[in-house]
C-alpha cells in the first residue's frame, strides 16, 4: 500500500481533475435556469424576457395584486390540508406494512408502486372525469368544490410517499422495544403512543413535510382538476406563461422556490436527527430508496 | 426470539413476517392490517377506479363538440378512437415522444455516470453531503419554474443565442425555443437529478476495497471501472433509467413550454384533447396508447438488457457478488 502511494504521489492526477471539472460543469447546468429565474425576477421591464433594468417591480406587483396573492394562499391551504390527510393515511398504512405484513402487503405495495410510477398526466386526465362523475352524476356535491378536488388529488401521490417512508423507518427497527413494553403490561394504546409513535415520528414528520411540498409544487394534476376561483399558484403561472410572461411570474417563482427549499432543508434536518445517512436522506427525498 | 432479532437487523421487513403468527397469538390486540384499510380505500377510490374509467372512456364516443362527457354506453363501444389516434396526424407524435425519451434517458445516463461516480468516490467526504444537497435543490424546484428558466435561456434573445453571437460562432439569432432540440435539452435537464441520485446511492454502496483489489491485481483504471465498479452499480443505473424514462414519456409541461408545434409530445397531445378539443374519449384512447408505448419499450429494454448481460457474463472470467437492491 505504502509503496503504491509513494509511486503515485509525484504524478499529478489528471483523471481526478477531469472528474472535478465535469462535476463543476454539471452543477452549472443544474443551477443555470434557477439562477436565470432569480435574476430576471428583478427585471423592471414589462415583459420577462426583455431585460430592462434592476428593480423590485416584479415583487411589488406580486404583493399589490390580489390574483397572485390569492393563488399562493390557495396553494398553502391545499398543501397543509392534503399533507394532513396523506400523513394520517400513509402513517397507518406504513405501520401496518412494517408490523403486520401478510398476503395483502404484496398487492398493496404493487398498488403503491403503480401510484408512484404512473405518469402524472394519466392521473390528471383520470381524475377530471372522475370528479365530474362523482359531483354531477352521483350528486356528491363536495367534489364540485375546487378545494376538495385539489386536496384529494394531491393526497393520492403523497400518501404513497408517506407510506414508504414510514414503512422503511419501522422496518429498520426491530420490534423488541414494543415487545418489552407489552411484557411490562403496557396497554396496546400506551405501547403505541409511548413507544411506536416516538420511534416513527421523524419519518412521519419528514413524510408530512414532503407531502406539503409535493402539493405546493403540483402543476399537472392541479391544472386539470382545479375549478375557477380556486387557483393554486403553479396553475396561475402556467396560465400566464401561455398568455405573456411578466416579471411578476419570476418573482412568485423565486419566493415559492425559497419556501420549498426551506421546507426541504427542514426534512433533511428531521431525517438527520432521526439517524439517516446523507445518501439515505437523498434516497428518501426522491423516492429512490 | 433471539433468532428473529438477529434476522431483523439485516433483512429488514422480511424477518418480522416469519415470526408474526407467534406474536399475533400472544397479543390479543386488533389486527393491525386494518390500519392500512383507509389507504387501500383511498387508492382504489382516487387512483384505480379513475384510471379504470379512462379505459372505459377510450371505448366511447364524443356526443357533440360542445359536450365534454362522452357517451360510454356499451352499444356505442368501438375502437374508433384508437383508429383515429394512429392516423398520420397523430402517430408521428408518439414515435417522436419515444425518440425524445430514449435519447433523453441515454444523455442523462452519460452525464450522470461520471458525475455520480465523482461525487460518491472522489469528493472529500466532508463536502459530499453538501454537494448532494445541491443536487436536490433543482429536483425540488418547481418543474414549471425550471422550464420557464429554460425558456428564458433558449429564447432567440436569451443566453445561448446571444452568447454564441458574441463569441462569433453565429451571425443571426439561434432558434432553439419551440424546436425538438429545445425539448430535448429541457427534458434532459428536468429529469437529470432522477438519474444522478440512484446512481450516487449505488456507487456509494460499492466497497472501495473491491476497486483497490482490482487495481492491486493489475487492472487499469478503465478496466476496473467497467469490470468491477459499473457492474456493481447496475441496479442504480437501471433504477435511474426507469425513473427518467417513464415520467419523460408522459411529460406535458416541457413540450408545451419549449416545444411548440415542432416539439409536440404525447402528453401534450392527450392534454389538448381534454382541455382544448373537449374530446375526452379521444384523449383517453391516446393516453392508453401512450401507456402501451411505455410498457412495450420497457419489455424490449428488459429483453435487450438480459441479452447484454448474458453476453458480458460470457466474456468475463470472474463473477462478482451482486450489489444489494434497496
Amino acid at each position: 500500500m505504502s509503496t503504491v502511494s509513494a509511486v503515485n504521489k509525484p504524478k499529478f492526477d489528471w483523471v481526478k481533475l477531469a472528474f472535478s471539472a465535469w462535476g463543476v460543469v454539471v452543477f452549472i447546468f443544474l443551477f443555470m435556469p434557477i439562477a436565470w429565474i432569480v435574476v430576471y425576477s428583478f427585471n423592471t421591464g414589462r415583459i420577462l424576457t426583455d431585460w430592462n433594468g434592476f428593480g423590485l417591480d416584479g415583487y411589488k406587483s406580486f404583493f399589490q395584486n390580489a390574483a397572485p396573492r390569492d393563488a399562493v394562499m390557495v396553494s398553502l391551504g391545499v398543501a397543509a390540508l392534503s399533507a394532513l390527510v396523506a400523513t394520517a393515511l400513509g402513517s397507518f398504512a406504513g405501520v401496518a406494512l412494517a408490523r403486520r405484513p401478510g398476503k395483502w402487503s404484496g398487492a398493496f405495495l404493487v398498488l403503491v408502486a403503480l401510484v408512484l410510477v404512473t405518469p402524472e398526466i394519466v392521473d390528471a386526465i383520470a381524475l377530471l372525469p372522475w370528479y365530474v362523475l362523482l359531483g354531477q352524476d352521483l350528486n356528491i356535491t363536495a367534489f364540485n368544490s375546487g378545494w376538495v378536488r385539489l386536496i384529494v388529488s394531491h393526497a393520492v401521490f403523497s400518501t404513497a410517499v408517506v407510506t414508504l417512508i414510514v414503512r422503511a423507518r419501522l422496518a429498520g427497527m426491530d420490534e423488541s422495544l414494543e415487545e418489552a413494553a407489552g411484557d411490562l403490561y403496557a396497554t396496546p394504546t400506551k405501547r403505541f403512543t409511548q413507544i411506536t409513535l416516538p420511534l416513527m415520528l421523524p419519518a412521519v414528520l419528514a413524510g408530512g413535510l414532503l407531502a406539503f411540498t409535493l402539493s405546493l409544487d403540483n402543476t399537472v394534476i392541479s391544472s386539470f382538476v382545479s375549478v375557477q376561483g380556486v387557483t393554486p399558484w403553479p396553475v396561475y403561472v402556467f396560465a400566464s406563461v401561455k398568455a405573456s410572461l411578466r416579471p411578476e411570474i419570476a418573482s412568485i417563482s423565486t419566493l415559492m422556490f425559497l419556501l420549498t427549499i426551506l421546507v426541504i432543508g427542514l426534512v433533511a434536518v428531521v431525517l438527520r436527527r432521526g439517524g439517516d445517512s446523507s445518501s439515505g436522506i437523498a434516497a428518501t427525498m426522491t423516492g429512490t430508496g | 426470539m433471539t433468532t428473529d432479532t438477529v434476522g431483523t437487523a439485516d433483512t429488514g421487513a422480511a424477518a418480522p413476517k416469519a415470526s408474526s403468527p407467534v406474536r399475533n397469538k400472544r397479543r390479543r390486540g386488533a389486527p393491525k392490517f386494518l390500519l392500512a384499510l383507509p389507504a387501500w380505500t383511498w387508492f382504489i377510490l382516487f387512483f384505480a377506479l379513475p384510471v379504470g374509467l379512462v379505459l372505459l372512456y377510450s371505448l366511447g364516443e364524443q356526443v357533440s363538440a360542445f359536450v365534454q362527457k362522452p357517451d360510454v354506453s356499451p352499444d356505442v363501444w368501438s375502437l374508433d378512437n384508437f383508429d383515429k389516434a394512429i392516423e398520420p396526424e397523430y402517430m408521428p407524435v408518439f414515435w417522436r415522444t419515444l425518440k425524445i425519451s430514449i435519447i433523453g434517458t441515454f444523455i442523462c445516463l452519460l452525464i450522470s455516470v461520471p458525475f455520480a461516480y465523482w461525487l460518491a468516490t472522489k469528493v472529500d467526504p466532508r463536502w459530499r453531503g453538501l454537494l448532494l444537497g445541491l443536487v436536490l435543490v433543482p429536483f425540488w424546484t418547481n418543474f414549471l419554474v425550471r422550464t420557464i428558466g429554460w425558456q428564458l435561456i433558449l429564447s432567440p434573445n436569451g443566453l445561448v443565442s446571444d452568447g454564441l453571437q458574441k463569441v462569433g460562432l453565429r451571425d443571426d439569432p439561434l432558434a432553439l425555443l419551440y424546436t425538438q432540440t429545445g425539448v430535448q435539452i429541457g427534458v434532459v435537464y428536468n429529469y437529470l437529478p432522477l438519474m444522478i441520485l440512484p446512481l450516487y446511492v449505488a456507487f456509494d454502496r460499492t466497497e472501495p476495497a473491491l476497486r483497490e483489489a482490482s487495481k492491486d491485481l493489475g487492472a487499469s483504471r478503465v478496466k476496473t471501472f467497467f469490470q468491477v465498479t459499473m457492474p456493481l452499480a447496475m441496479p442504480g443505473a437501471i433504477a435511474g433509467m426507469l425513473l427518467v424514462f417513464i415520467p419523460l414519456m408522459g411529460d406535458y409541461i416541457t413540450p408545451v413550454l419549449l416545444g411548440g408545434a415542432k416539439g409536440n409530445m404525447a402528453g401534450s397531445l392527450v392534454a389538448g384533447q381534454f382541455l382544448e378539443t373537449f374530446n375526452w374519449s379521444q384523449g383517453a384512447a391516446m393516453a392508453v396508447i401512450m401507456i402501451a408505448f411505455i410498457l412495450a419499450a420497457l419489455i424490449v429494454a428488459a429483453l435487450l438488457g438480459l441479452l447484454l448481460r448474458a453476453g458480458l457474463r460470457a466474456n468475463r472470467r470472474i463473477t462478482l457478488p451482486q450489489a444489494t437492491r434497496s
